[in-house]
């Protein structure tokens, strides 16, 4: 008995693999209902509220949805509110909500949800990033089922950016209040496109088309998102079709798989820069020397060297197509320039000027390599920079106790492209970013935190980028690319953020 | 002799907590004086600076090094290690959803290590005095000289990439579900009798496990040729020949089995060894271990999850280091008299 069971096992083990192996390749075959993507990070947590992290953001938008969306060109779009108005004073803000939105489970999202997500549970004490993002909301006043209206403690100038950014998704205030956050953690649901079925940590994430969305339905019924960390296992798993897409692979691979018919591969701009990051004291108190530094910067050599000359050369901490981009700034490369500052200084490449330069090495691709070239670049008209290796985590603690050196590699990702979320944070003393303590620009920052009208702050901003920009407070590089290589038959929507969202994908024949 | 197992046994636990208390004091101390800024790390990028300030102190970051230690350890005597700054979760919680995976692949890769090491170690002993030592003892070198990751990657190459044979992302094909009963997969899918997962599983972990056993295996090779040397020595084995018992009969029958005790011991040092190469092996692989998990919190500066996961490497290094020396006892005639 013992025996035949055992040998009824061994085949049915062998029948099993056969049948996997079969279901493989006919799923291979058939395709276009599933896809599997090759993702680079984890979620944090399933609570979207908890954690801004920008790379779970596509992850997030697939199971939640948002109060406003942006379309492919970052304009801010209508999503779970179908109207906001923002005071010109920036004091309050109405929102009326659609009526025809359902979670997961069922339970129709009301004004009850709206106000427990950005009101009700920061001030429980749950600790959330949105605690922080949200700091000024003092009160939401439910009108209607429909109908609310955010009051701020202060102006809040880019209340409706940040309901379309990091953490902004609405969740259900009845599942979470009666199931527990624990569970509700196990088991997330939102009222987003797709359905949580199943996750495991550091490995996984399973989805459903949720066929009760209010929205467009998605043309892929089955996404798995595969947490792939390393590039190079990345870029096997696309080579050897373990997974449909990916992003953030090496640019060098892109160029590889961009000769391969069976892959479509690209280098897309997206709303991240990378800049100096820069103090206004030390040897970077002198002026001449900061201007120097910026002049003598090749940018285009190290968009061409690093990126594939997809990376697009900039004059401000801005991205092109975003609101305070300087489209007819131009801050030129020129080395000749560079080496009349320094003579002003009494500096020369005889007798150079000696700074500190830190960067990361596996950050952002490529960030050790461009901190090299820029030390040979600087070195050639007369800066001579010791350049360190610093571990992101550590900017923040070398910052705090005023340790960084003069220059400092960065990289600042911006999805919505607002400006405030661009120089006003890289420049804001009060921020834990910003190495320039400087009131000078300090100053016209913290005023243009205050400003509520669109236009003036826009506008603002414009000059701000400008001012930093021309007084070496600021020292913007390179437009950052992200990278993607997919079966050439999947298409998607190409977001200006760098979003890759499963609900924009579908197979063509 | 179970007597003297559970005094070993005995004697190995009580000094583990010493030992214990050291390493989390060093570890402690070493990650506190790293500079980074937890608290900073912990806020959302709107945080200012005083916010940052605050949340130091919320954290105990401002009390003296002994303080926070003592904090820590009697949080820890209770089962709470700390929360995790990324995932904000109990970092206890987060070791215990990943271990299993990490105990899964060593378990394997040891079995892989073992098996090559002693096959290796008897042929290169067959060979010694023939025209093939020489290209054996090259090739035992030659393996010895490649590391875990750089198998991890060759093997995910020619396998995966090239022939397409084997999977080698996390530890399922799309489609399946894993059953969660004890956490060890490969386990949970015979529980659950679905054979259709212990064969993806099985499929999944070959591939990293097959790297780590490749790394680890040659110095198990190398130590049981040397240790075969040394009993081929003794006399009994020249007494078993003028008995007229076949060369295959001595190595098998009698040498294999003394040779075995160092070579045992080698083994059991090399595991804790290879539980700490599955760091590398887990993110290649994206296995989700406590590797990867430990990659997570370095890169995040997760200063209370290092803190667990470093921890949780001493204790299982500690208990296979005792389990090795209780079968050593076992199997050791001489050390069960003294």
């Amino acid at each position: 008995m013992t025996r035949m069971l055992a040998r009824r096992t061994v085949l049915q083990m062998v029948a099993t693999a056969a049948g996997v192996g079969a279901l493989g390749r006919m799923a291979d075959a058939a395709g276009n209902d599933a896809v599997t993507i090759g993702w680079p990070n984890d979620i944090p947590s399933w609570d979207p509220n908890q954690r801004f992290t920008p790379d779970a953001q596509p992850i997030f938008k697939a199971v939640f949805d948002q109060p406003i969306d942006q379309d492919p060109q970052l304009k801010l779009i209508p999503h779970l509110i179908k109207a906001w108005d923002l005071k010109p004073d920036g004091l309050s803000m109405a929102v009326e909500l659609r009526d025809d939105v359902v979670f997961h489970n069922g339970d129709k999202m009301s004004a009850d949800d709206f106000r427990y997500t950005f009101l009700d549970r920061i001030k429980s004490g749950v600790k959330l990033d949105t605690a922080n993002s949200w700091k000024k909301v003092e009160d939401i006043v439910i009108e209607s089922p429909t109908k609310v209206t955010m009051k701020f403690n202060a102006p809040a100038p880019t209340a409706p950016q940040w309901m379309a950014f990091l953490g902004s998704y609405v969740v259900p205030k009845k599942y979470i209040e009666t199931e527990g956050l624990d569970n509700f953690l196990r088991k997330p649901i939102g009222s987003g496109p797709y359905k949580l079925v199943e996750y495991e940590l550091n490995s996984r994430i399973v989805l459903e088309r949720n066929d009760q969305y209010w929205g467009p339905k998605p043309k892929i019924a089955r996404v798995t998102i595969q947490i792939i960390k390393d590039p190079s296992a990345r870029v096997a798993a696309i080579q050897s079709g373990q997974v449909d897409c990916t992003v953030n692979v090496p640019v060098r691979e892109v160029e590889r798989f961009g000769h391969d018919a069976n892959f479509a591969a690209e280098l897309n701009p997206i709303t991240r820069v990378i800049l100096l990051q820069v103090r206004n004291d030390l040897a970077f108190a002198d002026e001449n020397v900061r201007l120097a530094a910026h002049h003598a910067i090749d940018k285009n050599a190290l968009s061409k060297a690093f990126y594939g000359g997809a990376a697009v050369p900039l004059s401000v901490v801005a991205t092109p197509g975003t609101p305070a981009y300087l489209a007819d700034f131009q801050f030129a490369y020129d080395p000749k320039l560079a080496e009349q500052y320094l003579a002003k200084s009494n500096y020369s490449p005889g007798s150079p000027v000696k700074v500190g330069f830190a960067a990361s090495n596996g950050q952002f691709p490529s960030d050790y390599d461009i901190a090299r070239a820029i030390v040979q670049m600087w070195k050639k008209v007369g800066i001579e920079a010791n350049l360190e290796v610093i571990e992101y985590a550590k900017y923040f603690e070398l910052n705090r106790a005023q340790k960084l050196p003069e220059a400092t590699l960065y990289s600042w990702d911006n999805a919505t492209g607002d400006p405030e979320i661009f120089g006003g944070y890289l420049l804001n003393p009060k921020m834990p970013f910003s190495a320039w303590k400087g009131m000078d620009v300090g100053q016209k920052v913290l005023d243009l935190f205050a400003v509520a009208d669109y236009e003036k702050r826009i506008a603002g901003y414009r000059d701000l980028n400008r001012f930093a920009v021309e007084s070496g407070a600021s020292i913007p590089l390179l437009q950052s690319v992200l990278t993607m290589v997919r079966k050439k038959n999947l298409a998607y929507t190409k977001y200006a953020n760098g979003w890759v969202l499963p609900q924009s994908m579908q197979w063509s024949a | 002799m179970i007597t003297t197992v559970f005094t070993l046994l005995g004697r190995r636990l009580l000094a583990a907590v010493p030992i214990l208390l050291i390493v989390s004091a060093l570890l402690f101390c070493a990650l506190r004086v790293l500079p980074v800024d937890p608290a900073a790390m912990s806020l959302p990028p709107t945080a200012t600076i005083a916010e940052v300030e605050a949340k130091r102190r919320e954290m105990g970051l401002d009390r003296p090094l002994p303080q926070q230690y003592l904090i820590w350890l009697k949080d820890a005597v209770h089962g709470d290690f700390g929360t995790s700054i990324v995932f904000r979760r109990q970092a206890g919680s987060l070791v215990a959803e990943t271990l299993p995976a990490t105990i899964e692949l060593a378990g394997l890769a040891m079995a892989i290590a073992t098996v090559l090491g002693i096959g290796g170690g008897l042929l290169l002993f067959y060979l010694r005095g023939r025209i093939f030592e020489l290209v054996a003892d090259m090739g035992s070198i030659l393996l010895l000289s490649i590391p875990e990751f750089l198998w991890g990657l060759i093997l995910l190459f020619l396998f995966g990439v090239v022939l397409q044979l084997l999977p080698f992302t996390g530890r399922l094909s799309p489609g399946l579900s894993q059953p969660h009963i004890t956490g060890f997969l490969l386990l949970d899918a015979l529980l659950a009798r679905r054979f259709d997962i212990f064969w993806s599983a099985g499929q999944h972990l070959i591939l990293p496990a097959a790297a780590l056993g490749l790394a680890f295996s040659p110095a198990i090779m190398r130590v049981l040729r040397s240790s075969l040397f040394d009993v081929y020595q003794e006399d009994y084995i020249e007494q078993a020949r003028l008995r007229g018992v076949s060369e295959r009969r001595i190595l098998l029958g009698h040498a294999f089995k003394n040779a075995a005790l160092p070579t045992m011991t080698l083994a059991g040092v090399q595991f804790g060894f290879l539980f700490s190469g599955t760091l590398l092996v887990e993110v290649i692989y994206s296995y989700p271990g406590m590797g990867n998990l430990m990659v997570d919190a370095v890169r995040n500066a997760d200063l209370p999850l290092i803190q667990t996961v470093g921890l949780t490497y001493c204790v299982v290094v500690l208990l296979i280091n005792t389990a090795v020396d209780s079968l050593y006892v076992l199997l050791n005639p001489k050390l069960r008299v003294r």
